[in-house]
């Protein structure tokens, strides 16, 4: 057994195990951080297979509200219907079910966008320095200084006005055209407070020799961003993309609870402001869209920070 | 044939607190094949002489006079794109600290075979065929099962060998060695010092000493340039600034412990000065045991006195030669 455990020790010695490695290795170990990664992937199935699992079909058209019911309205949960239905007579269960596809288009796009940004602009002004790095931090101060939550909404209105098609067909899928407004409005508004983050890990990393040893063997300056420097923060980049997913489903769903969503899609904020003044009877339309927004949260914050350990070991003491 | 010739080079650092003559008017030569040795205290512009020569002066540093000549053609005239290519194979770095001089996230091999493949155009499995041969070069162990392992694998003497390597990877015509030793243990130092002098050896190669180790000096170089805050004070073959020092360098070599003398060590009373706000006259006049009120007012010319030794002082002729 001894015998076998040197071999195991040698052949790693040999083959040299990358960080990565390690650190799946020492997510593997964080019992909260595979919590959360099961939850997303339960939810992942379920976006996935909504129409399947979904005992009732989302709603057809455009502000319609014809019930997909057979004819109960504001039942408390049965077992017909799970989480109960509304006053209008929609089944609270399915609703939940089909708005978790966009809550996870909401939570991946906003993540993808708002990455982009924060890390071109936290690399392109760490590395670079000068007068690019006083425009850009000047620029993310901007962002940081205005009241984003209220100019989110501002714009969410002006856009929520001018939309006339609901959806975009792209590839056979239809892309709700309001909510993806509502991402890229969210998206441009996230990215500054990471960006600083991003450009104070870069002034630090650049200082490193290995940098002055690429240029002085002739990297160019793109080289040395993409080859050396990236690599070096990805695992701060995951960190706060992880995280950026929660925070894309809470302000999603505030801005729908608020009234200012994409009419077109019934999203788990939506739900919530639809039976909102329903409140004191049919509370289970209320409380099962909560829950949804609240665990998908807890979910994307349970990977943050186990990763956040596996990757960054050294920031937990 | 010089084949770097420096011509009055002023890097100056362009800082909050007022501009740091780094590198202030220094002009010298290293002839090819030659092992050239560049000492002086921290701060003294050893480094950033080098830096200049490959254009990669840290911000807010800027090269703001003089030449620098390679095989007779000016560096600083020359454009990025050249520069690319000049840096790495025409000269090359070895860094003082190997222990960060290597990215941690990937393995030798990876980023060894990125610079070949930079500078070449060829394959990833003739890249690293390449690494392979050139860490043999440098006596690295088990050179194929090395180029899979990460930089933490390796222990500071080791790492130094695998950037020794790297330096080497393109065949530069001259490599500088910025304090190679100066984070190594005693022993592990010798042996780089013999790397050095067995690969200089074996390939003619061109290479300049940045050191504060006058030991090492004596040992490797033939001829050594003595800095003292961003001024040239000497340069001569190792037996001439032995033995008619100039005032500094008397004052540095008396500095050095050594094992056949039982006289107390000679400290250089004060501090180097600070660059922003450099002494008047020879720089060294506040430090200096010999000083006459022209130190104090005139800065000394580096002057020629005779086979390939120059000297910066007033007093020199009339300390060595009886005036």
């Amino acid at each position: 057994m001894l015998k076998l455990r040197r071999k195991k020790a040698r052949d790693d010695v040999k083959k040299g195990v990358s960080q990565w490695a390690v650190g799946w290795m020492r997510f593997k170990k964080h019992k909260a951080g595979l919590l959360g990664l099961g939850m997303i992937a339960v939810f992942l199935v379920i976006a996935l297979l909504h129409n399947v699992i979904a005992p009732y079909p989302g709603r057809p058209e455009f502000g319609s509200f014809q019930p997909l019911y057979d004819g109960e309205a504001g039942m408390p949960p049965s077992e017909k219907h799970p989480f109960g239905t509304t006053v209008m007579g929609t089944d609270v269960f399915s609703e939940v079910i089909h708005g978790s596809v966009y809550t996870l288009y909401v939570a991946f796009t906003v993540t993808i966008i708002t990455t982009i940004l924060t890390v071109s602009v936290g690399i392109t002004a760490g590395y670079l320095g000068k007068y690019v790095d006083e425009t850009l931090m000047r620029v993310s101060e901007i962002f940081l200084v205005f009241p984003s939550t209220l100019l989110i909404l501002v714009f969410a209105r002006i856009f929520q006005l001018r939309v006339t098609e609901p959806y975009w067909n792209v590839f056979g899928m239809n892309i709700p055209i309001g909510l993806t407004i509502i991402v890229l409005i969210v998206s441009i508004f996230g990215w500054a407070a990471n960006a600083r983050v991003i450009r104070g890990e870069v002034l630090k990393i650049k200082e490193y020799e290995y940098i002055q040893a690429a240029k002085s063997l002739g990297a160019s300056s793109r080289w040395i961003m993409v080859r050396h420097i990236l690599p070096n923060i990805l695992p701060q980049i995951i960190v706060i993309s992880t995280l950026t997913m929660a925070t894309a489903v809470l302000v999603e769903a505030g801005v729908s609870f608020l009234g200012f969503g994409d009419p077109n899609t019934v999203t788990w904020g939506r739900l919530l402001q639809e039976s909102f003044n329903d409140l004191s009877t049919t509370w289970w339309a209320e409380i099962f869209p909560g829950l949804a927004v609240f665990f998908t949260t807890l979910a994307f914050n349970l990977v943050g920070d186990g990763l956040s350990d596996a990757l960054n070991p050294r920031l937990r003491e | 044939m010089d084949l770097l010739k420096i011509e009055n080079l002023k890097t100056y650092f362009f800082t909050e607190a007022g501009v740091v003559k780094a590198v202030d008017d220094v002009s010298f030569s290293v002839k090819a094949g030659a092992t050239l040795g560049l000492v002086g205290e921290s701060g003294s512009g050893k480094s950033v002489t080098t830096q200049s020569v490959l254009r990669i002066v840290p911000r807010p540093g800027k090269i703001v006079g003089g030449q620098i000549l390679f095989e007779g053609e000016d560096v600083l005239l020359k454009t990025e794109k050249e520069m690319k290519t000049f840096r790495g194979r025409n000269v090359s770095l070895i860094f003082q600290d190997p222990t960060t001089s290597l990215n941690p996230l990937f393995t030798i091999g990876d980023q060894l075979a990125d610079i070949v493949i930079e500078h070449n155009d060829v394959k990833k499995s003739e890249a690293l065929e390449h690494v392979i041969t050139t860490l043999r070069r440098v006596h690295l162990p088990d050179q194929e099962e090395a180029v899979y392992n990460y930089p933490h694998q390796f222990s500071g003497g080791m790492k130094q060998r695998i950037c020794i390597a790297r330096a080497l990877l393109l065949n530069p015509q001259l490599l500088f060695a910025d304090e190679p030793t100066s984070n190594l243990d005693v022993t592990i130092q010798a042996q780089i010092i013999t790397l050095l002098k067995e690969l200089q050896e074996e390939i003619g190669m061109t290479l300049v000493m940045i050191t504060h180790d006058m030991g090492v000096v004596a040992d490797m170089c033939k001829w050594v340039v003595v800095f003292y805050a961003g001024n040239i004070m000497e340069i001569g073959s190792i037996d001439q600034i032995f033995e008619d020092p100039h005032p500094y360098t008397e004052a540095l070599l008396k500095a050095v412990p050594r094992l056949d003398q039982t006289r107390r060590l000679v400290s250089i009373p004060g501090t180097i000065p600070n660059l922003i706000d450099i002494p008047s006259g020879c720089r060294f006049h506040p430090r200096c045991q010999y000083t006459i009120d022209a130190c104090k007012n005139i800065r000394p010319p580096v002057e020629d006195v005779g086979d390939g030794h120059f000297v910066s002082c007033h007093r020199w002729r009339e300390l060595h030669k009886g005036g």
